[in-house]
């Protein structure tokens, strides 16, 4: 699994980009405050080693996913036994095959339902022989769709001129009645 | 619990467990008031010799009393002393609620499984009894929807086996039975997660493909080894290690026996002449058998029957690129064998084609494993103990001519060319 993918990272990713921006600032007058408060007596001009640029420490990074690793609240690794790894294997195998099994069950369910409603209707239209009177009255009474929206309804697509790209103006918020 | 009973617990303990045999004698002659040292010296004068098993056993002693015969103990010490006192309980009956109603599922589900092979079996044999002329399609439709039906088959198969944690600890452990479809199957899946893919990569980037093959997606695990180095795929081995025939292990994951040849082709063989290269056969052996559990291939162990052009050590003569060798494992035709003598006599060793062995013969590539090789220091006593020639032709870089004309000297370079400067230049 690529790193970016785990969650763990995916928490982390924001607090590393704070950081990052922290980071990129020189961090220089921080260092040099407490020494010079230090020795307020000394006339000598202090002679400090120049910051080298060779090693600028450790990656702050690092320092922040070892932070948040090794905190108490993070939940320790599982380490599991092998006869336990395997006996977690089995129950999450089964689990698996039990919510396939479930799923197909309803879908299935669902097939057989539709395919009930579509044979009565089909049922329905064929009922009388064509020519007669109401031939296929039962059927157009079948197929309205009299309150699917709601009583009184309508399509929410009706509420606003279907149109090829969005607006400027996604939303008028100052509008009133 | 009283302090009483705290203290006498592992006394019971390695009172009740029958395997501790010297602990818990031990532990009971420690209430004995009589004379001890009396005792001791009877038992120990009729104590017949101590078995340790290497799965329970922790006493140092035991310990290298096992190793002094060859065996050494099963893990560490710790698991070994917490295995004695564990009641071995079979993985399958281990007391866990959650894990035994997940066996339940997974054993219902197997039995489903079960009915389901059972029915196509018999969905088969009903269509192989019926007359094509029955068929819409006829003949050519009732063979395709056979072929769909047995891989259906395979499917169930291995959906079949492929919950059993038994089977997966089996199988990890290395001790699958590979004439059983589900632990091919596993090995296959093991096997392209990561042995695969290296082998494809190295045929691509060595080249393999365009110059011996046309295409080639293997199917069978090759592993090479001379004597006891195991090479990698694309390796550089010394000259003076394979000098010997090599060793194959070769797995194959579908079922069956069949008749296997083996070339080893050097890809690289320079050409003075027309200023290019060739390729060379260090290798042919066929009708070689070959099953999923008949794994192990020696080169050297070919027999008459199946020898036709005995193992040449490779050789990269001095200034000569290296060169690419690659061991192909040729399947041929279902029950058909080649004639060794007749492809003495047809196929050479320089100016080897695979190309054409392969649409001559009817031979399908499964495996390859490709190794490669540099002039060393020992080359030179592999070519004379192996009666080859040219061990001292050096092979140099032909020098063009530019075809600007040289310019002269300016500047830093015109005043330090004079004699004075020789040892600037070597």
């Amino acid at each position: 699994m690529a790193p970016s993918t785990s969650p763990l990272f995916r928490l982390l990713t924001p607090l590393l980009q704070t950081f990052r921006n922290v980071s990129s600032r020189p961090s220089l007058p921080t260092t040099l405050s407490p020494l010079s408060q230090s020795k307020p007596f000394s006339t000598s001009p202090q002679l400090l080693a120049r910051p080298s640029k060779k090693q600028p420490g450790k990656d702050p990074r690092i320092t922040l996913i070892r932070y948040h690793l090794q905190h108490p609240k993070t939940p320790r690794p599982l380490r599991l036994s092998r006869m336990r790894a395997l006996r977690h294997w089995t129950i999450h195998r089964a689990w698996m095959l039990s919510r396939r099994k479930r799923l197909e069950k309803e879908e299935a369910e669902l097939y057989r339902m539709y395919q009930s409603m579509h044979a009565a209707c089909e049922e329905l239209r064929t009922m009388d022989p064509p020519g007669s009177k109401d031939a296929g009255r039962l059927y157009r009474i079948a197929m309205e769709k009299k309150g699917i929206y709601g009583h009184g309804g309508v399509p929410i697509e009706y509420a606003r001129l279907q149109t090829e790209t969005p607006g400027k103006e996604p939303w008028n918020h100052g509008w009133t009645r | 619990m009283p302090t009483c009973q705290k203290a006498a617990r592992p006394l019971v303990r390695s009172l009740r467990d029958a395997q501790s045999s010297c602990q818990s004698v031990r532990a009971i002659r420690a209430f004995t008031s009589s004379a001890r040292s009396n005792n001791e010296a009877a038992v120990e004068s009729t104590r017949p010799t101590p078995v340790f098993d290497p799965a329970t056993v922790t006493s140092i002693k035991g310990e290298k009393a096992l190793m002094k015969s060859g065996i050494f103990p099963i893990g560490s010490r710790r698991r070994r002393a917490a295995l004695k006192s564990s009641d071995n309980i079979p993985f399958e009956q281990l007391p866990y609620q959650c894990f035994q109603e997940a066996r339940k599922v997974l054993q219902a589900d197997r039995e489903e499984k079960l009915q389901a092979i059972q029915k196509e079996r018999l969905r088969i044999s009903n269509l192989m009894a019926q007359d094509p002329s029955n068929i819409s399609g006829g003949e050519k439709q009732k063979q395709i929807r056979l072929e769909s039906m047995r891989r259906h088959l395979e499917y169930l198969k291995i959906q079949a086996d492929i919950n059993d944690p038994l089977i997966k600890k089996r199988f990890e452990d290395g001790e699958g039975d590979m004439n059983k479809p589900i632990y091919r199957y596993l090995a296959d899946r093991k096997w392209r997660k990561y042995q695969r893919l290296v082998i494809v990569q190295r045929i691509n980037q060595l080249g393999i493909v365009p110059d011996c093959l046309p295409h080639f997606e293997p199917t069978a695990d090759v592993r090479l080894a001379f004597r006891k180095r195991s090479v990698l795929p694309g390796e550089f081995v010394d000259s003076r290690v394979s000098e010997v025939p090599a060793r194959l292990k070769v797995q194959v994951f579908d079922k069956g026996e069949r008749l296997v040849s083996v070339v080893v082709i050097d890809s690289d063989v320079p050409v003075v002449e027309r200023d290019n290269f060739t390729s060379r056969c260090h290798y042919l052996a066929t009708n070689i058998p070959l099953s999923p559990t008949q794994t192990s291939l020696p080169l050297s162990q070919a027999t008459e029957t199946q020898l036709v052009h005995p193992w040449m050590p490779p050789f990269a003569q001095k200034g000569s690129p290296y060169h690419r060798y690659s061991v192909f494992v040729l399947q041929q035709e279902p029950g058909k064998t080649l004639d060794p003598a007749e492809l003495r006599e047809k196929i050479q060793r320089d100016g080897f084609s695979l190309r054409s062995f392969v649409d001559k013969y009817h031979v399908k590539p499964i495996g390859v494993s490709i190794f490669r090789s540099l002039w060393d220091e020992g080359t030179a006593g592999v070519m004379h103990r192996a009666g080859i020639e040219g061990a001292d032709i050096e092979f140099k870089r032909k020098k063009i001519e530019p075809l600007k004309p040289k310019q002269k000297a300016r500047g830093w370079e015109a005043r330090h060319s004079g004699p004075k400067y020789s040892w600037l230049r070597r």
